[in-house]
């Protein structure tokens, strides 16, 4: 059974579709999480609250370590592949030039829209996740100020630069990303894929945008 | 159509057998007309070299009219030159401007050892046919031709994919050296027809297997295979293998 | 000179018998026996694969010779069109006889009728294997195989896979081989080309092969060899062949005692892209399936340049139409070519050259529009656009004809056994099936039939009556010792001479000689002179040849030069050929037999034959045998396709 699954997980096929499905579901997490963080133009005190029912629900451990582990197969399966790859052309050429009609430039800079995602994550989860504990008591319950954490750190231009030319890059990533993982897949149909093509972009757009528009207003937000 | 012959300079990778190291030479070319053919302008080249007593550029060439797949050759970076849906022996000078620099290679890929100068060894691709691209019938056992009733639309699609020519620009242009447009054509093709389908997932996973045996490298949706092809085979047929590998993978004993 | 009778070991019985009849009379292998035989093949085209894979199947050991990188490379690919079968699909009166008779009339009465019999037969059964093989044929909505008309024919029964049919077959052909290479039944050579044949007590037992890629020369032995190896239209340098299409394989067995059957009879393509310059390297065709909706014309007027579309309807002549009613622009082949050349010959050639004729789809479009065109041809105007640079939806193409195809071949008995016994002959190699003119779509039917349904029985009888296994030979024998000296010293030779002009050069001199006084149209005194021209040729091109780089590795040039070497030879033989059969018939016409309005005029009483040559030296003329033809079910008629 072992030697099977690793037989299984070497084939290229099986590769691309992993890669494929973790991005695919590394989507639906972007989609949550940028649902939840749009709370804060709600107000701090919804903000707070939804930050609150995450971390002090249990089951909050096993989403982590889901995530956790989709992002390391992403990864892990991302840098194996590009090994391989590198290694299947041993001899590289004097001169190479896209024909203009298939790769875009996000398809040729996945890789590095990957990598700085990677930086930009543990930067994430550091400044965020185990950053100053602030807290604030919301209708009797005493639980952390978020809201005040994540004004404060966009208080700096550098860090809503930072944070923005992330954002545009992992909408590169998805431009490519979405349909791709589609097509690994195994799903192509005359009609339907050129318009999920545009689906990723707008899908890129969407991610993108609603994120960059967090740390934007949340620098208009200081001196509150 | 242009009177005016072109002077072209050239750069040709040069490499004597598949150990030498091989290197970029530099040559010119006078009175190249524009109605020649990229692989005429070749033997033009040539003709010239062998009249200055110098050994010959040896490429791969043989139909010379875009169906036998033999001529590979990077032209300014781009397999078969920069024409879409063009063979290199189909390529025209007309494409190409007096003055121009053209820089020719052979296709690079770890499968594809250089044999000398622009010929490569492509019988990777043989190896994967031999793995499973064909039918398993014997000559003698088969029923009348209309026994089965194919619909169009299939033997259309069939013959979308059976349009291959293996000429490799696929893996060529691919950035991964990627061999799974060529290898999902010859899958499609016997996929859409009741005859070939029957032993569909056997064929599928056999020959991925030997494709990735052979050290090509994985594919990444670029699409540059596609629009590479001479062909234009489409990359619907690498979804396609992605979905029955799938398939036959789980459902493999 | 003692001239022979030969023997095509045709057998008894009605023609419609003599098949089933023989195969039941022929010995069998016991089938675990098969596997002690030996059998090398050489080429890979459809004759050659589908020989290999069948005979494979069977359970022989084969041995396949390719000279490309890939079996799936050979020249068969190139066929555009169809291929022909006796299906009667369309139910428009098709049958066995009809396709039969057909081929012996469009052959002009100069095949047997044995042979061509046999091939109509099991031209069906090809249809059906390449069917189950997955080859994606074209079909109807309902899902049934389509069918197209084709040159020489007034039914519909030529099967097609777009313009690809060559291809697709030959791909079919070619995984039926690697799924027997699978099975380590099959072993390929690639990058190989025969330089010899080796003959052991008057049998072929084997060949020198040298490897293309390292230089070096190998001996192989077997218990039979079969010679696949296609035609030999470059003897004219231009022509539709691939680049390395060459006759070495089949030189050399004519030097080691098989006889050349008709080497005159060459096929002029009459719808070939048109000449553009001195630097050209081949023709390409444009498939003659194009003539079912393409009309072909030329201005009425001599010298009229003005662009095709401003020239009215009535300026216009529609010569096929005009002087075949019933046939039109599907008159066969050397009908067609021969008529372009006289409306050339007149000054009504179009084109800068002055040598092309039109072909329009002006009223096809109008009539089935420009989509239906497209679906049909779409890949063939493109092709001619991207070659001439004119779009044929809007201006009509230009078209000259072209050296096709080679009738003559090796001369084979009816069981495609050469003069030499075990060596076999099969496809275009051969002599056989179409006479003195091949109709269209015919070429893929006969090499797929000689491969997949012939040879597998015949090839089995040789080695059940000569029992080569008895004597058993290896390649310490000392004929291969022989064979390979001869052979390496060949290419010593060649480096040897040293001399000053390019191998090309020589070609395309022999090229020139073969098209002006062995082309479309021979007689006595210019086929006399091209001898003479020839034979000057050869003794030039042995002492002023320069031939580059080294025999180690990848020679290009010593390649060529050893093909051409024997073009040269060739085409002295096909010219001797041509100068000897006094009558015009098919592709061979005689200037000075013809009738009164220019057709072809056959003599039956003097050239009912096969002309087989022998060779004696190079420098002696080789002996000219015959074998009478016997026409008992086809009326021997003057062809008319008015």
């Amino acid at each position: 059974m072992i030697a099977r699954f690793t037989r299984l997980m070497s084939a290229s096929v099986v590769k691309k579709q992993i890669m494929g499905l973790t991005g695919l579901l590394l989507c639906g997490f972007l989609v949550g999480h940028l649902a939840g963080n749009l709370l804060i133009f709600v107000g701090a005190e919804y903000f707070n609250a939804y930050g609150h029912a995450l971390i002090t629900n249990p089951l909050i451990y096993v989403a982590e370590a889901g995530l956790g582990v989709l992002f390391i197969a992403h990864l892990g399966m991302a840098v194996r592949l590009i090994m391989e790859n590198h290694k299947a052309r041993p001899v590289k050429y004097y001169l190479k030039q896209p024909t203009g009609r298939g790769s875009t430039f996000a398809s040729s800079t996945m890789p590095y829209t990957g990598t700085l995602t990677l930086i930009f994550l543990v930067l994430h989860i550091l400044q965020f996740k185990f950053g100053p504990v602030y807290t604030i008591v919301h209708g009797g319950v005493e639980m952390r100020d978020l809201y005040k954490l994540v004004v404060e750190f966009y208080q700096s231009e550098v860090a809503v630069l930072w944070y923005v030319v992330c954002m545009i890059s992992i909408g590169v990533h998805l431009t490519h990303g979405f349909w791709s993982a589609f097509q690994s897949l195994g799903f192509h149909h005359p009609s339907y894929t050129p318009l999920l093509r545009k689906i990723s972009v707008g899908f890129a757009v969407v991610i993108a945008g609603g994120f960059a528009s967090l740390p934007i207003y949340c620098y208009f937000q200081g001196g509150m | 159509m242009s009177d005016g012959n072109m002077n072209l300079k050239l750069k040709v990778w040069r490499q004597k057998n598949t150990k030498d190291a091989g290197q970029m030479v530099d040559y010119s070319l006078e009175g190249v007309s524009p109605d020649m053919s990229f692989l005429e302008m070749m033997d033009m080249l040539n003709e010239k070299l062998v009249n200055e007593g110098q050994d010959s550029i040896a490429f791969d060439h043989d139909c010379r009219e875009g169906i036998c797949g033999m001529c590979s050759m990077m032209i300014n970076g781009q397999a078969h030159g920069p024409k879409d849906l063009t063979t290199t022996c189909q390529l025209h000078m007309r494409s190409f401007k007096d003055g121009d620099t053209v820089v020719v290679e052979p296709w690079r890929a770890r499968a594809f050892p250089v044999m000398k100068d622009l010929m490569v060894d492509r019988s990777a691709f043989d190896q994967i046919i031999a793995a499973g691209g064909f039918v398993n019938v014997n000559t003698g056992n088969a029923p009348d031709g209309n026994a089965i009733p194919i619909s169009k639309e299939n033997a259309d699609l069939a013959m979308d994919a059976a349009a291959c020519i293996g000429c490799a620009a696929c893996v060529a242009s691919c950035k991964n050296a990627s061999a799974m447009l060529f290898v999902s054509a010859k899958i499609s093709q016997l996929a859409l027809l009741p005859q070939g389908e029957v032993e569909g997932e056997e064929r599928v996973r056999s020959m991925v297997s030997k494709m990735d045996e052979l050290g090509f490298g994985n594919c990444t949706n670029e699409a540059e295979c596609e629009a590479s092809c001479p062909k234009g085979i489409s990359i619907s047929n690498i979804a396609r293998m992605n979905r029955q590998y799938f398939t036959s993978a789980i459902k493999a004993k | 000179m003692t001239i022979k009778k030969l023997d095509g070991k045709i057998p008894d019985g009605p023609v419609d018998q003599k098949w089933n009849q023989h195969r039941f009379n022929m010995k069998l292998i016991n089938p675990s026996n098969k596997r002690k035989f030996k059998v090398i093949v050489v080429g890979t085209g459809l004759a050659g694969a589908s020989a290999a894979a069948t005979l494979a199947e069977l359970g022989y050991q084969v041995d396949a010779f390719c000279i490309s990188d890939s079996p799936r490379r050979a020249h068969s690919i190139a066929a555009q069109g169809g291929i022909n079968a006796a299906k009667n699909y369309p139910n428009d009166g098709d049958s066995v006889w009809r396709l039969f008779y057909d081929t012996v009339k469009g052959g002009d009465f100069r095949a047997r009728e044995a042979n061509v019999y046999r091939l109509a037969q099991v031209s069906n059964s090809i249809i059906d294997q390449c069917v189950a093989q997955g080859v994606p044929f074209a079909r109807e909505y309902g899902g049934t195989l389509s069918n197209r008309s084709f040159g020489g024919a007034q039914v519909s029964r030529t099967f097609y896979a777009r313009g690809q049919t060559g291809q697709q077959l030959l791909l079919g052909a070619y995984s039926a081989m690697m799924k027997e290479v699978h099975k380590n039944r099959i072993k390929v050579f690639t990058r190989r080309e025969m330089v010899e044949l080796v003959v052991i007590d008057g049998k072929a037992r084997g060949i020198i092969a040298r490897n293309i890629i390292t230089g070096e020369l190998e001996k192989h032995s077997a218990d039979a060899v079969l010679l696949c190896t296609g035609g030999y239209g470059n003897v004219f340098f231009l022509s539709t062949n691939a680049m390395a299409s060459n006759s070495s394989a089949a030189w050399k067995a004519y030097k080691k005692g098989a006889y050349f059957g008709n080497p005159c009879f060459t096929q002029i393509h009459p719808t070939c892209i048109p000449v553009h310059g001195e630097n050209q390297s081949k023709l390409t065709l444009m498939s003659e399936s194009l003539r079912n909706d393409g009309r072909v014309w030329v201005p009425k007027a001599q010298g009229d340049k003005r662009p095709p579309n401003e020239i009215p309807d009535d300026e216009r002549d529609y010569y096929l139409e005009r002087v075949y009613p019933s046939f039109g622009n599907l008159a066969p082949r050397d009908v067609s070519s021969r008529q372009a050349k006289y409306a050339v010959d007149q000054g009504r050639g179009v084109g800068k050259s002055g040598y092309a004729v039109y072909l329009d789809f002006r009223d096809a479009i109008k009539r089935d529009g420009q989509k239906a065109i497209a679906d049909r041809y779409g890949n063939l105007f493109d092709m001619y656009q991207q070659i001439t640079a004119e779009n044929p939806y809007e201006v009509p193409m230009r078209i000259y004809p072209a050296v096709h195809y080679t009738m003559g071949g090796l001369w084979v008995d009816y069981n495609l056994m050469s003069s030499v016994p075990g060596l076999f002959v099969l496809g275009e190699a051969n002599f056989s099936d179409h006479g003195a003119n091949r109709l269209g779509a015919s070429a893929l039917m006969q090499g797929l039939a000689d491969g997949y349904f012939v040879i597998p029985y015949t090839l089995g009888n040789y080695f059940a009556t000569e029992k080569p296994e008895k004597t058993p030979v290896t390649t310490e024998h000392p004929e291969f010792e022989q064979a390979l000296k001869s052979s390496a010293s060949r290419f010593e030779q060649l480096f040897a001479v040293n001399g000053k002009r390019s191998v090309d050069s020589f070609h395309k001199e022999l090229g020139h000689i073969m098209w002006e006084y062995v082309g479309m149209a021979r007689d006595e005194e210019g086929l006399k002179k091209a001898i003479g021209l020839i034979q000057n040729l050869r003794k030039e091109f042995w002492k002023d040849v320069r031939v580059t780089g080294s025999d180690v590795g990848v020679n290009l040039e010593l390649e060529k030069a050893n093909r051409v070497a024997d073009f040269i030879e060739l085409g002295e033989l096909m010219a001797r050929d041509a100068l000897e059969r006094k009558e015009s018939c098919g592709g061979h016409f005689r200037v000075e037999s013809q009738t009164e309005d220019n057709e072809a005029l056959r003599d039956d009483e003097n050239f009912c034959h096969v002309a087989a040559w022998e060779f004696q030296s190079v420098d002696t003329a080789p002996l000219r045998h015959i074998e009478e033809l016997k026409f008992e079910n086809v009326h021997l008629s003057q062809r008319s396709y008015k």
